[in-house]
């Protein structure tokens, strides 16, 4: 198992006025190379549930052992080390910064792993290529189109190369066609052996197919359907 | 796991030239602020330790009592026979008459300081005797040391004469018996010394006058005493002792550069406010941003350490290019922007042309008072920012 969460609460501001039990109780296995698809309403605690499988902050209690690394009590420092090898993110507004290019932006992830130059350009441009955006390459991102930042964004996610990939709402901003285009991507790359985490509510992403399985979350709450 | 250290530094490095680039007539704009205030402040520094060391070499030469003849509350050439008159005080162990004044070159354009006065055993001519790079100290009428500029601005390579004119344009013509020493103090630099004969001759000075009398005294502690009973004896003179002269310079000192100082202090202020409101919040996108590379994987010192380079290039950058202009202005400008402000020393010497002294503590205190606030204005508030958990990117954003 990949990602292994046992028992998982995450408490927002705890002991303060405050407070949010954003999660409760949570189980939860994905094995190596499958889909899993998290659906819920706003506020469910999608985003949450990501946050943690995607080692950007540890639960308040509760196992996770996320590629064979037991999260709990791991202080940032360590949380960011992991993070950096085994996620891939993918955000519903896709959160480039507009003023870099598009190649500057793919290769953020590989700046504090101590990646060259030459090297980083390389492996931009072989992702750009197999997106078939090689000619937005120098574009800043704030010029180029929704469909585009779209690839942009999974570029930058599959850059170095993570087991894991997390998409929080991948087609919120996106029309049919972008979306459909969008989960084949997907389906390309669990075949390629990724293991993806959606978190969506959109019946495009909800109904697809290539899902291995699917959970609903009400209330910090997992329900298998 | 190990990542290559350098290798990340030079990346982040890159990530920060480039970003800086980005929003470059930002940055230039800022340099050009932030340079100018350091401007202000180093030249005003070099000015004034030019100006300190300026005092304290003619203070070396002060003699211990100075006896100057005031009509009219001004200054006139003093009697030589007002010595006799003192013969009677206890304590005083010599004095000797001086004559100096400014001679003005007009082939070379520029002003040499004249010191005309004999050679007595145990006068005033110790000091000058130690810094003499070689020869001996004008011993008969005709004879004269020099120092160095007045040598190089007179073009004299072998020559062993040469000549000044008297008011009347008539040539007077003197022979070299010595030059002073090339690292001694900035004083002796345009200095020509000769006989007290010579030198009322140079000025058209009559015979048995004198600019002031010089007083040595036996015990040092007596400078006080010995000067009372001098302005007692000599009505209608001012005299002016050594710790007189040195408090004099320091109140003018004192005075002038405390105004200068609340000028500076007032701009140094304007540029901290400037950079608190930089560093109080910042601005939604750089949050943004902060939040995206954390996310990303980038370590919270990763993050500051970006910013720390920011800061250090456009202050470091900043700092560079003020104290450089600084030095240009004092040495190739001759400091004009700061000399009307100091204008009080042209009273003491109007000839004041500064060399400036670089003063290593100084520079440090300069760059503690402009660079380090402007870093910690950068880093601290990315620090804040940095350290929270990166969830915030993780909301739609
Ligand atoms: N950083 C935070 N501090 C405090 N409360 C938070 C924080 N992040 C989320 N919450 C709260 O936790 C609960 C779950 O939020 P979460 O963002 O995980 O839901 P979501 O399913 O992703 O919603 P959406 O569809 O709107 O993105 C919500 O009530 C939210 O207000
Ligand atoms: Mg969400």
């Amino acid at each position: 198992m990949l990602i292994e969460l046992e028992a998982i609460t995450k408490i927002y501001n705890q002991g303060q006025a405050n407070e949010v039990q954003a999660l409760t109780d949570v189980s939860l296995r994905v094995a190596t190379g499958s889909m899993l698809c998290l659906r819920g309403a706003s506020g469910s605690g999608k985003s949450t549930l990501l946050g943690i499988i995607g080692c950007v902050f540890p639960p308040t209690s509760g196992r996770a052992a996320i590629a064979g690394k037991q999260l709990a009590r791991l202080p940032d420092r360590f949380l960011t080390l992991h993070r950096r090898e085994t996620i891939g993110f993918i955000f519903q507004r896709f959160n480039l910064l507009p003023s870099l290019t598009v190649l500057d932006n793919i290769t953020l992830p590989l700046l504090p792993m101590g990646v060259g130059p030459r090297e980083r350009k390389l492996r931009a441009q072989a992702l750009l290529a197999q997106f078939d955006i090689q000619h937005r390459e120098k574009f800043p991102a704030g010029q180029i189109s929704g469909g585009e930042l779209q690839r942009v964004a999974i570029a930058r996610a599959l850059i170095h190369d993570p087991p894991i990939i997390l998409a929080d709402e991948p087609t919120a901003h996106l029309d049919s066609r972008l979306s459909r285009e969008f989960m084949a991507i997907m389906d390309r790359l669990k075949a390629s052996g990724k293991t993806i985490v959606l978190a969506s509510h959109d019946p495009l992403v909800t109904d697809h197919p290539g899902l291995d399985q699917i959970m609903d979350i009400r209330d910090g709450r997992l329900h298998v359907p | 796991m190990t990542t290559p250290m350098l290798e990340r530094q030079i990346n982040f490095l890159d990530y920060t030239l480039s970003s800086l680039w980005r929003k470059r007539y930002k940055n230039i704009a800022v340099v050009l602020v932030f340079a100018a205030v350091i401007f202000l402040l180093a030249s005003f520094q070099l000015v004034s330790n030019g100006l300190l060391e300026r005092a304290q070499t003619a203070l070396v030469m002060a003699p211990e009592i100075l006896i100057q003849k005031m009509v009219a509350g001004r200054q006139e050439s003093i009697p030589v026979a007002y010595a006799e008159r003192l013969q009677g005080i206890f304590g005083i162990r010599q004095v000797t008459p001086r004559v100096w004044g400014y001679y003005f070159d007009e082939v070379t354009l520029a002003n040499y300081t004249v010191i005309g006065r004999d050679q007595v055993a145990g006068g005033s001519d110790d000091q000058l005797t130690q810094v003499l790079a070689d020869g001996r100290l004008p011993a008969a009428v005709g004879e004269t040391v020099l120092g160095q500029a007045v040598f190089r601005t007179k073009g004299l390579q072998d020559q062993r004469v040469f000549s000044l004119f008297r008011p009347d344009l008539s040539l007077k013509t003197l022979t070299i018996t010595g030059l002073f020493k090339k690292e001694s103090n900035l004083l002796t630099d345009d200095l020509i010394v000769l006989s007290l004969a010579d030198s009322r001759d140079l000025f058209g000075l009559p015979p048995g006058l004198a600019s002031d009398l010089m007083v040595s005294v036996a015990n040092p502690r007596e400078i006080g005493t010995v000067a009372k009973k001098i302005a007692a004896a000599l009505p209608g003179t001012r005299v002016l002792t050594r710790p007189q002269i040195e408090k004099t310079y320091h109140m003018i000192f004192g005075w002038r550069s405390g105004f200068a100082s609340v000028c500076l202090l007032a701009a140094l202020a304007a540029f901290f406010i400037l950079s608190w409101d930089k560093a109080s919040g910042l601005a939604p996108e750089e949050r943004r941003e902060i939040a995206i590379l954390k996310i990303l994987g980038w370590q919270t010192a990763d993050v500051l350490l970006v910013r720390f380079f920011e800061g250090a290039v456009v202050s470091g950058g900043a700092y560079l290019l003020g104290c450089t202009a600084a030095y240009i202005h004092v040495v190739f400008f001759g400091s004009s922007l700061f000399l009307p402000v100091l204008a009080g020393w042209s009273v003491i010497r109007p000839d004041l042309h500064l060399v400036p002294a670089i003063h290593l503590a100084d520079l440090l205190l300069l760059f503690c008072f402009t660079v380090m606030p402007y870093l910690a204005a950068t880093v601290v508030p990315a620090w804040r920012c940095a350290s929270l958990p990166s969830a915030t990117a993780l909301q739609g954003g």
